[in-house]
C-alpha cells in the first residue's frame, strides 16, 4: 500500500529533527498555504477532505474551525489535545514523538486558516520525554521562522506553548481541558457556550486533536480529492489504529479508513499469538463498547462502527482472548472509570462508585443474584444524563460487557 | 417575549430565561439541587433534567434558554425515571441520619425523595465513611456524608464575597468540600453558607440540635441593623405546652429582595439581631433605688401623662426632652411628630444615632440604623447628639433606646442626665443604661411590630409583625398613641 501521511516518519531513527524533517519534504504545505493560499481556500479545503476529529468524537474537523466567529477582535486560540489518556490509546504519542514537526505544522496552517496567533498543545503528563521532545521541536521551528512573530516572512504571527498535564483523565475532555489550561481544576464545563465561542480564557478556541493536525499538511499538499480517495466519502483519509493484546505484532498501523477490523487484527497485527483464541475486541479506546469474535468483520469507520453499537473512538483497538476473564475487564474499566470520574456532577461521581463496589464484590467470589442486571440498571442511569461525555464513556462498556457476557460474569462471580 | 408551554401551559418569557426559572416564575416546581438563582448554571447535580420536544436526550432546564415555540414537560415518566436515579445515586451515599439532621423538614434531597420515591434503597455495598463534624470557621460545621457536592457554598465565597475559603478537594467519589489548612471561612456573610446550603452538610452551631425546623414559624420582616435594612424571614418557635423553655427566636434568614440584599444578609444582621431577641427587657418598671417597682401601663400612663400634660397646659413643654433615633419607624416618628410635638410644640428633641461603623462595601452600611431616610423625610433634624446639651433645664426626658449592639456612649448620657427630675427610657432590650433612668418602659423589636423603613438607597419597605410581642412589652407605637391621648384628655 502506498505510505500515507504519517509512514515517512515512523520508525525512522533520529527522524524528529527539523533537518530530517525539512528533507523528507516538511513545511512545504505550510509554505503553500502561508504563501499561495488564502485561510478561507485553506479552510475549505479541509472541509473537503471530510476530515474527521481523531480524538474520539469524530467531529468534522473543518466544520469546527468555522464555528469560530471571523474578524472578532478578541483573541483566539488553538489548543492541541495531546492528553491521550484513553486506555488501549497510543497513536498520538508516535506523532508527538516520532514526527513533532508534523503536528507543529498541521498547527500552522491550522492557526492560518482561522486566523489565530496562539496555540497551546496540551500534552500528557506521563508523557515527559516525548514534551521535551515537542518543546525541542517547537525552539527548531521558532528558529526557522516556522512559528515566531513573523512566520515565513509573511508578516503572520504564530506562539506555541507546550502545557503539560497533570495525569488526569478527564482533563482530554475538551472543556476540562481548557480549565486546566487555565490553571483551574480539571472540571469540564457546561455546554453551550461551546469553545469555539467561549473557550480558552473565555475567547473562541479550536480544539483538536493531535492526528487530526497531522492530517492537515497532506490535505494542503496533495489536495482533499486525494485524502478523500485514501479512505471514505464522509470519513476521508488513514488512520493510526493502536492494536494491543495478545497479538503477534501490536503496534501503531496507519489505514485507511474503512479497513476492516478483521483485517487490522489478523492481517496487520499478525493474527493472535500460538494458542490464544479470540475472544472480544475493544473496538476504539476503553469507552468503546466491546464487540464479540464474531463482531469484528465490520470497516472501521465512524458510521459502521456506530452501526455496530459501538464506535470508532479513538483507533485504540484491545484484543482480548480466551484466557482473559470478562470479570477481569469489567473490573479494569469500572476501578478506572470509578478513579477517574473528576466528581463534579451526580450520575457519574456516584454512579461509577457504585458500579466499582459491585464489580470488586463479584471479583471477589461475592455474587449474588441480581447483580449483573443492577450493573445494567446501574450504568443506564449514568448514560445520557452526564454533564460531560465522561459519564457515557464509563456506562457503554459496562453495558456492553454486561449485555454480551452476561452468563461469563454470573459464574465467575460464584465461585466462592 | 418567547412563548414555550410547560406541562401544557402558555408561558411568554423574557428573551434570554432560562427553562427552570421560566418554571418557577409560573410555580411549576423542577426539582434541583446545585442552582440557585443567584448563580449561573451549574449544571452539576442532574436534577432538572425535563423533556423538550425535538431534543433527544433530556434536557437541563437550569441552562437551556427558552425559544420560541418550546414545548417542555417536566413530569413525564421519562423524567420522573431520571430524577428518581438521581436521587438514588445521592442517596446511596448518604447517611440518611434525617432523625438527627437540623435540615430535616426542610431539605430539598428528602422533600425530592418523598416527591419521587418512597422506595427502599437497593444500595448493598458499604456506604463511604466520611468525617461528620468539620470546624469550618466562624459558626459553620460541615458534615460530608450529608454533602451532595452542589458546590453552591463554593460558588458563593468565589463569586458573591470573593474569599474564596472553600474550594472542592479530591476527586470523584472522594471530592470533598474543605479549606486550606488554618484558613478558615472568615467572611463577616458566612452565616449564608447554611442557608445555601440545600441538604444538611452545612449547619450552624447556633442552631445545632436545638429545634426541630418543623416547630418553626417563618414570617418576613426588616433587619434594623443598619441602612440596608435587609429582608429577612424571623423563624421562631411558638412553644410547646410541655416544654416551657421552648418558645422563642430560632434564626434569622435573608428573603430574597433584589433591590435591597439580594439573597443574602451579614452575619452582624443574622447573629447580631438573633441576640437582641435574647436580651429583652420585660417588664415596665420604676426604679426608686433598689429592686426596681413593676408598674401596670395604666400607671405610668397616668403619672406621666399628668406631668407632661401640666406641662403642655402651662406651656411649659420646653422643659420636655426627647431623645429619639432613627431606628424608629416612619409610622412611629409621625405619631411623635403629629402626636406629642403638635401638642408640645417647644419640646426639645434630638436623634441619638449609634456612631457609624464599618461600611464593608457589600450589604453592611456605615449608618446602623434603619430609617435615617425615613426621618429625615419626615423633617427631622438628624444632627449628632452630643449628651453634654441635657441641662437643668429639663424636667422630662423620654429616651428610646436604640438597637445597637454594642455601643459605648451609655456611661455620659447617664451622667449627662443625672440632673433632669424623670428619665424615662423605652428600650427593647438591656442596654446597661437601666440604673439611670428613673421609669423603664420595654418596647418592641421591629420583628415585633409593623411599621415602614427606608433604607439607605431611598426604598421603602413595610413590615407586619413576624413575632409575637414578648410579654410586657408596649410597642411604641401604641405607647405614643396612648401617650398623646393622655395629654390631650381634659385639654
Amino acid at each position: 500500500m502506498e505510505p500515507a501521511t504519517f509512514a515517512r516518519a515512523l520508525g525512522r531513527a533520529g527522524g524528529w529533527s527539523i533537518e530530517d524533517y525539512l528533507a523528507a519534504g516538511g513545511y512545504r504545505a505550510a509554505r503553500k498555504a502561508l504563501l499561495e493560499m488564502t485561510p478561507a481556500a485553506v479552510l475549505d479545503e479541509v472541509k473537503k477532505a471530510s476530515l474527521r476529529g481523531r480524538g474520539g468524537a469524530g467531529f468534522p474537523a473543518g466544520l469546527k474551525w468555522g464555528f469560530v466567529p471571523p474578524g472578532t477582535d478578541r483573541p483566539k486560540y488553538l489548543c492541541v489535545n495531546a492528553d491521550e489518556g484513553e486506555p488501549g490509546t497510543f497513536k498520538d504519542r508516535y506523532i508527538l514523538g516520532h514526527d513533532p514537526h508534523l503536528l507543529i505544522e498541521g498547527v500552522l496552517i491550522a492557526a492560518y486558516a482561522v486566523g489565530l496567533h496562539r496555540a497551546y498543545v496540551y500534552i500528557r503528563g506521563e508523557y515527559e520525554m516525548i514534551a521535551r521532545r515537542l518543546e525541542a521541536a517547537a525552539a527548531e521551528a521558532y528558529e526557522r521562522q516556522f512559528l515566531g512573530p513573523d512566520v515565513l516572512g509573511t508578516g503572520f504571527a504564530l506562539d506555541l506553548w507546550v502545557h503539560r498535564g497533570a495525569g488526569s483523565y478527564i482533563c482530554g475532555e475538551e472543556t476540562a481541558l481548557l480549565e486546566s489550561l487555565e490553571g483551574k481544576r480539571g472540571h469540564p464545563r457546561l455546554k453551550p457556550p461551546f469553545p469555539a465561542a467561549v473557550g480558552l480564557f473565555g475567547a473562541p478556541t479550536v480544539i483538536n486533536n493531535v492526528e487530526t493536525l497531522a492530517n492537515v499538511p497532506g490535505i494542503v499538499l496533495r489536495g482533499a480529492a486525494w485524502f478523500l480517495g485514501l479512505g471514505l466519502p464522509a470519513d476521508g483519509g488513514t488512520r493510526l489504529f493502536g492494536v494491543s493484546g495478545p497479538v503477534l505484532r501490536p503496534g501503531v498501523y496507519e489505514l485507511p479508513v474503512g479497513t476492516s477490523l478483521r483485517e487490522i487484527i489478523f492481517t496487520h497485527a499478525g493474527g493472535m499469538l500460538p494458542g490464544r483464541k479470540l475472544k472480544a475486541v475493544i473496538p476504539g479506546g476503553l469507552s468503546a463498547p466491546i464487540l464479540r469474535a464474531e463482531e469484528i468483520d465490520l470497516a472501521m469507520s465512524c458510521e459502521a462502527l456506530v452501526c455496530a453499537g459501538s464506535m470508532l473512538g479513538s483507533g485504540g483497538i484491545i484484543v482480548i482472548d480466551d484466557r482473559t476473564s470478562m470479570l477481569e475487564v469489567l473490573l479494569r474499566a469500572a476501578r478506572f472509570y470509578a478513579h477517574e470520574s473528576c466528581g463534579q456532577c451526580t450520575p457519574c461521581r456516584l454512579g461509577t462508585n457504585w458500579i466499582r463496589k459491585i464489580v470488586e464484590r463479584l471479583a471477589a467470589g461475592g455474587g449474588r443474584p441480581g447483580d449483573i442486571e443492577e450493573l445494567a440498571r446501574l450504568a443506564s442511569g449514568i448514560k445520557g444524563r452526564t454533564l460531560c461525555p465522561m459519564g457515557d464513556a464509563a456506562a457503554m462498556p459496562v453495558l456492553a460487557i454486561v449485555e454480551k457476557f452476561t452468563s461469563e460474569l454470573e459464574e465467575a462471580s460464584c465461585r466462592s | 417575549m418567547p412563548k414555550l408551554t410547560i406541562d401544557g401551559r402558555t408561558l411568554a418569557v423574557a428573551e434570554g430565561t432560562t427553562v427552570l426559572r421560566a418554571a418557577l416564575e409560573a410555580s411549576i416546581s423542577i426539582p434541583h439541587l446545585c442552582w440557585h438563582p443567584a448563580f449561573p448554571p451549574e449544571g452539576s447535580c442532574r436534577l432538572c433534567l425535563v423533556e423538550i420536544e425535538g431534543f433527544p436526550k433530556l434536557e437541563l432546564a437550569c441552562s437551556t434558554a427558552v425559544r420560541e415555540g418550546m414545548k417542555v414537560r417536566t413530569e413525564t415518566p421519562a423524567v420522573r425515571e431520571s430524577r428518581r436515579r438521581v436521587l438514588e445515586f445521592l442517596l446511596a451515599d448518604h447517611p440518611v441520619d434525617c432523625p438527627i439532621c437540623d435540615k430535616a423538614g426542610e431539605c430539598k434531597l428528602q422533600d425530592y425523595y418523598e416527591d419521587h420515591g418512597l422506595t427502599e434503597s437497593v444500595f448493598r455495598e458499604e456506604k463511604e465513611r466520611r468525617p461528620k463534624n468539620i470546624d469550618l470557621g466562624k459558626n459553620l460545621l460541615l458534615d460530608r456524608e450529608r454533602c451532595v457536592l452542589c458546590t453552591r457554598c463554593v460558588r458563593f465565597l468565589r463569586e458573591v464575597t470573593r474569599t474564596g475559603e472553600l474550594g472542592v478537594f479530591e476527586r470523584g467519589v472522594r471530592s470533598e468540600i474543605g479549606i486550606l489548612e488554618g484558613r478558615p471561612v472568615a467572611t463577616p456573610y458566612g452565616g449564608n453558607l447554611v442557608d445555601l446550603c440545600p441538604v444538611g452538610a452545612i449547619t450552624d452551631r447556633s442552631f445545632r440540635f436545638r429545634t426541630r425546623t418543623w416547630f418553626l414559624v417563618s414570617r418576613p420582616t426588616i433587619c434594623p441593623l443598619c441602612a440596608r435594612g435587609c429582608a429577612i424571614d424571623i423563624d421562631h418557635h411558638p412553644g410547646l405546652p410541655r416544654r416551657a423553655d421552648s418558645a422563642g427566636v430560632f434564626r434569622v434568614r435573608p428573603r430574597p429582595d433584589e433591590a435591597v440584599n439580594g439573597f443574602w444578609i451579614c452575619d452582624l444582621g443574622r447573629y447580631g439581631y438573633l441576640d437582641l431577641h435574647r436580651r429583652r427587657l420585660t417588664r415596665i418598671s420604676w426604679n426608686r433605688g433598689g429592686p426596681a417597682a413593676e408598674m401596670s401601663r395604666a400607671k405610668i400612663l397616668s403619672v406621666l401623662g399628668g406631668k407632661i400634660r401640666e406641662m403642655a397646659v402651662r406651656g411649659r413643654s420646653s422643659r420636655l426632652g426627647l431623645v429619639l433615633n432613627s431606628g424608629l419607624t416612619v409610622e412611629e416618628l409621625r405619631s411623635v411628630r403629629d402626636g406629642l410635638l403638635s401638642r408640645l410644640p417647644e419640646a426639645r428633641l434630638w436623634f441619638d444615632d449609634p456612631p457609624p461603623g464599618e461600611d464593608d462595601g457589600f450589604l453592611l452600611r456605615a449608618e446602623r440604623t434603619a430609617n435615617r431616610r425615613g426621618a429625615a423625610g419626615l423633617g427631622f433634624d438628624l444632627a449628632p447628639f452630643d449628651p453634654a446639651v441635657l441641662g437643668k433645664d429639663l424636667d422630662i426626658i423620654l429616651v428610646f433606646g436604640g438597637l445597637s449592639v454594642g455601643k459605648g456612649r451609655d456611661e455620659v448620657l447617664g451622667q449627662a442626665l443625672a440632673s433632669i427630675g424623670t428619665k424615662v427610657l423605652l428600650s427593647p432590650v438591656e442596654t446597661g443604661l437601666e440604673p439611670a433612668f428613673d421609669f423603664l418602659i420595654p418596647t418592641a423589636l421591629p420583628s415585633e411590630k409593623s411599621g415602614t423603613f427606608i433604607n439607605v438607597d431611598g426604598l421603602a419597605r413595610s413590615f407586619e409583625p413576624a413575632i409575637p410581642v414578648a410579654a410586657g412589652v408596649w410597642p411604641e407605637g401604641e405607647f405614643l398613641a396612648a401617650l398623646a391621648e393622655e395629654i390631650s384628655r381634659g385639654a
